[in-house]
C-alpha cells in the first residue's frame, strides 16, 4: 500500500478535518470524503502514469517483441521458430563480435581524447574575460546535425580529399591518403568527427561545473603558491567528479549508438572494420530481412544495456544529485 | 616581481594559443562547409580542391526548384514541435509527481523514466517498424512525432523535475492553507515559476528531435515524411553521385535558428544537457 498522497498529511488541513468530523450526520459527504481521499492517494500515481505508459509502449513492448522474435527465424514468408540458433549464431559470427569490438574502441578513444580536450579548455576558459565568447565559438560544431556533419567529414576526407591535399601542401605526405582502404584511418576519420561534433557537450558542462567553485578557495591556494595543475588537480578534480561521471555517462550512451556517421561516411567498410552494433543491426535487418537474427543483436544490446543502466548510471545520477 | 609577471604573461600567451587552436579547428570546417554551399557543382569535386570558389546561388534555387524543399521544412518543423508538445503534456505532471510527493516506487518510476534515455535506438528500431507497419503509420509525420517525443520524454522529464526541486515549499505552503487544490497550485504557482526549465527542455528536445536520423530513415521511407535530416542523405543526382553543396546550404538552414535559440538560453545549458543533475 502507498503512502499517502502529499507530503503533508490531508488531516493538517483545517477544513477537511471539518469535513471528517461531520461525516456521521452526512453519508453523502463521507462517501465524497473517502473517494477524495482515494483519489488523494492515488493523485501521484495518476499524474506519472501516462508518461510511464506512453515510455513502456515504446520501450517495454519492442523489448518483449524483439526478445519473441528472436527465437524466430524471419526472413520474408511467416516466422519459423528455431529456438536459440539466433544467438548460437551470434557467438560465431566475426561480423558481430567485430561490431562489438568497434563500438568499445571507436567509443573509447573518442571518449577519452573528447574529456580530456573539453577538460584542458574548461580549465583555460572559465575565469577569463571572455568566457561567453569561448562557449558560443566552441559550442558551433554541437548545433549541426548529426547527418550534416557526417556529410562534411566524408566530402574532406573522402570525396574531395582536402584533408589530404592540406597534408600534401604542408609536406607531410606525398600522395592522397588512401582513407577508404585502410580501417584505422577509416576509425580515425569516424573519431575525429566526433570529437570534433561533441566535445564542446562536455566543455559546456565541465565549464559549469568549474564557475560554481568557490573562488576563495582557489584564491587561497594560489597565494600559498600552488601551480595551476596543483590546483586543477587538488581542487577542481575532486570537486568536479560527480558531473564528469555524470556527463561521460550520457556520452558514452550517445556514442555506443553512434549510427549517422557510420552509415554516411564508411558504411561499415572497409572489410567490416568501422561497424558499429548500430550499424550491424541496421544491416541485417533493413538490408539483408534478416530480422529475427537482428533481433537476436538487438536483446543482446538491450541486457549490456540494462547492466550498465542499473550499475553505472544510477550510481551517477544518485551521487550527482546529493 | 618581474619575473613572476612575465611568467605570467607567458601561460597566458600559451593559455590564447590553446584556445585560438581550438577555435581555428571548430571553425575552419564550418566556414569552408558554407563556402561548399555557395558554390556551383562543378567546384566542389576536382581533381585539386578549389579553397577560393566562385560565389553561386545554384544550391539555393536548385533545393527549392529541383527537391520539395518547402515539405522538409513543414515535416521537420510539424514533427519537433507535435513531439515537443506531446513531452510537455505528459511531463510537468510526471516531473510534479516526482519532485513534490513521497510515495512508494517514485524512485524506481523516476529511474525507469530516466533509462529509457540509454536505450539504443537499434535495439527499438527493427519492433518499431513493424509496429508502425501494422498501424499503417509507416511514412508520416504522425510516426515521427510519437518517436521524437518518447526518445526525449525522460529528459524534458528529468530537466523540469530539477527546476521544479527548486521552488520553495513554502510557496505552496502558502497556496494549500488558502485551500487551493494541487492541480491548482501546479497550474498557478509551479508552472509560472519554471517556465526557464520549460524553454530548457523544450530547446533540448528540439535539437534531438531535429538530429535524429536512424528512426526517420526506417519510418520516412519517401519524402512524404522526410525531415530535414534524412533528406540530406537523399540530395542525390544518380550518377552524379551526392549534391554536396546542397546538403551544405540545408545544413546552415537548420544550423542558424538553432544557434539563435541556443545563445538565447546559454545560462542553462549545461543544466538541460545533463538532464538536470548540474546545476549551471
Amino acid at each position: 500500500m502507498p503512502k499517502a498522497g502529499t507530503e503533508e498529511a490531508s488531516d493538517l488541513d483545517p477544513s477537511a478535518r471539518g469535513v471528517a468530523k461531520a461525516a456521521p450526520q452526512q453519508p453523502a459527504r463521507t462517501r465524497f470524503r473517502r473517494r477524495n481521499r482515494r483519489l488523494k492517494r492515488w493523485f501521484p500515481y495518476l499524474l506519472v502514469a501516462p508518461a510511464v505508459i506512453y515510455l513502456m509502449l515504446i520501450t517495454l513492448y519492442p523489448g518483449v517483441f524483439a526478445i519473441t522474435q528472436s527465437f524466430y527465424k524471419v526472413k520474408f514468408g511467416p516466422w519459423r521458430p528455431i529456438g536459440f540458433a539466433n544467438y548460437a549464431r551470434l557467438l560465431g559470427d566475426y561480423q558481430f563480435l567485430g561490431a562489438l569490438w568497434n563500438t568499445f574502441l571507436i567509443g573509447s578513444i573518442s571518449l577519452a581524447l573528447q574529456c580530456v580536450i573539453a577538460l584542458t579548455l574548461a580549465f583555460h576558459t572559465y575565469r577569463d574575460p571572455w568566457i561567453r565568447g569561448w562557449r558560443i565559438v566552441f559550442l558551433v560544431p554541437m548545433l549541426f546535425m548529426p547527418s550534416a556533419v557526417a556529410f562534411l567529414y566524408k566530402l574532406a576526407f573522402l570525396d574531395a580529399r582536402v584533408f589530404s591535399d592540406i597534408l600534401i601542401r604542408l609536406g607531410l605526405i606525398e600522395h592522397n591518403l588512401a582513407i577508404q582502404s585502410s580501417t584505422w584511418l577509416s576509425r580515425a576519420v569516424l573519431i575525429l568527427a566526433d570529437v570534433w561534433q561533441w566535445t564542446p557537450f562536455l566543455f559546456i558542462i565541465f565549464v559549469a561545473a568549474l564557475q560554481g567553485q568557490d573562488e576563495e578557495v582557489e584564491e587561497a591556494a594560489r597565494l600559498d603558491g600552488a601551480s595551476w595543475f596543483q590546483i586543477f588537480w587538488n581542487i577542481s578534480l575532486p570537486m568536479m567528479r560527480p558531473v564528469i561521471v555524470v556527463a561521460l555517462t550520457l556520452r558514452a550512451i550517445d556514442i555506443t549508438t553512434m549510427f549517422a556517421n557510420v552509415f554516411i561516411i564508411t558504411k561499415g567498410g572497409p572489410a567490416f572494420g568501422t561497424e558499429t552494433i548500430s550499424y550491424f543491426i541496421y544491416r541485417t535487418g533493413f538490408r539483408s530481412f534478416d530480422f529475427g537474427y537482428a533481433s537476436a543483436a538487438s536483446v543482446v544490446m538491450l541486457i549490456l544495456t540494462v547492466i550498465v543502466a542499473q550499475t553505472v548510471v544510477k550510481r551517477a545520477f544518485v551521487s550527482a544529485r546529493s | 616581481m618581474g619575473a613572476r609577471r612575465g611568467a605570467r604573461g607567458e601561460s597566458r600567451l600559451i593559455r590564447y594559443l590553446i584556445l585560438g587552436s581550438w577555435a581555428l579547428f571548430c571553425l575552419a570546417p564550418v566556414l569552408w562547409f558554407l563556402s561548399i554551399g555557395l558554390r556551383p557543382r562543378v567546384e566542389i569535386i576536382s581533381p585539386q580542391p578549389i579553397y577560393v570558389p566562385h560565389l553561386s546561388l545554384e544550391a539555393w534555387h536548385m533545393i527549392w526548384e529541383d527537391w520539395p524543399m518547402a515539405r522538409y521544412l513543414r515535416n521537420s518543423v510539424l514533427a519537433i514541435f507535435g513531439s515537443v508538445l506531446i513531452d510537455l503534456v505528459l511531463a510537468i505532471p510526471a516531473a510534479y509527481s516526482l519532485s513534490r510527493y513521497r510515495y512508494r516506487g517514485r524512485d524506481d518510476i523516476g529511474f525507469y523514466i530516466l533509462s529509457t534515455r540509454m536505450m539504443a535506438p537499434a535495439i527499438v528500431a527493427v519492433p518499431i517498424f513493424f509496429l508502425f507497419r501494422s498501424a499503417g503509420l509507416l511514412d508520416t509525420i504522425w510516426a515521427l512525432m510519437i518517436v521524437y517525443a518518447a526518445i526525449n520524454l525522460s529528459l524534458v522529464t528529468w530537466i523540469i523535475r530539477s527546476y521544479m526541486l527548486d521552488i520553495p515549499k513554502e510557496l505552496e505552503d502558502a497556496a494549500r492553507t488558502d485551500g487551493a487544490s494541487d492541480m491548482r497550485i501546479l497550474v498557478e504557482i509551479i508552472i509560472p515559476a519554471i517556465i526557464p526549465g520549460i524553454i530548457t527542455a523544450s530547446v533540448i528536445a528540439m535539437i534531438f528531435a531535429i538530429n535524429e536520423f536512424l528512426f526517420t530513415l526506417l519510418i520516412a521511407s519517401t519524402p512524404n515524411a522526410y525531415t530535414l535530416s534524412v533528406a540530406l542523405a537523399n540530395f542525390t543526382g544518380g550518377s552524379d553521385g551526392l549534391i554536396y553543396n546542397a546538403i551544405a546550404l540545408v545544413a546552415f538552414l537548420a544550423f542558424v535558428p538553432v544557434f539563435l535559440v541556443v545563445v538565447a538560453i546559454q545560462r542553462h545549458l549545461s543544466r538541460g544537457l545533463t538532464m538536470g543533475a548540474v546545476k549551471g
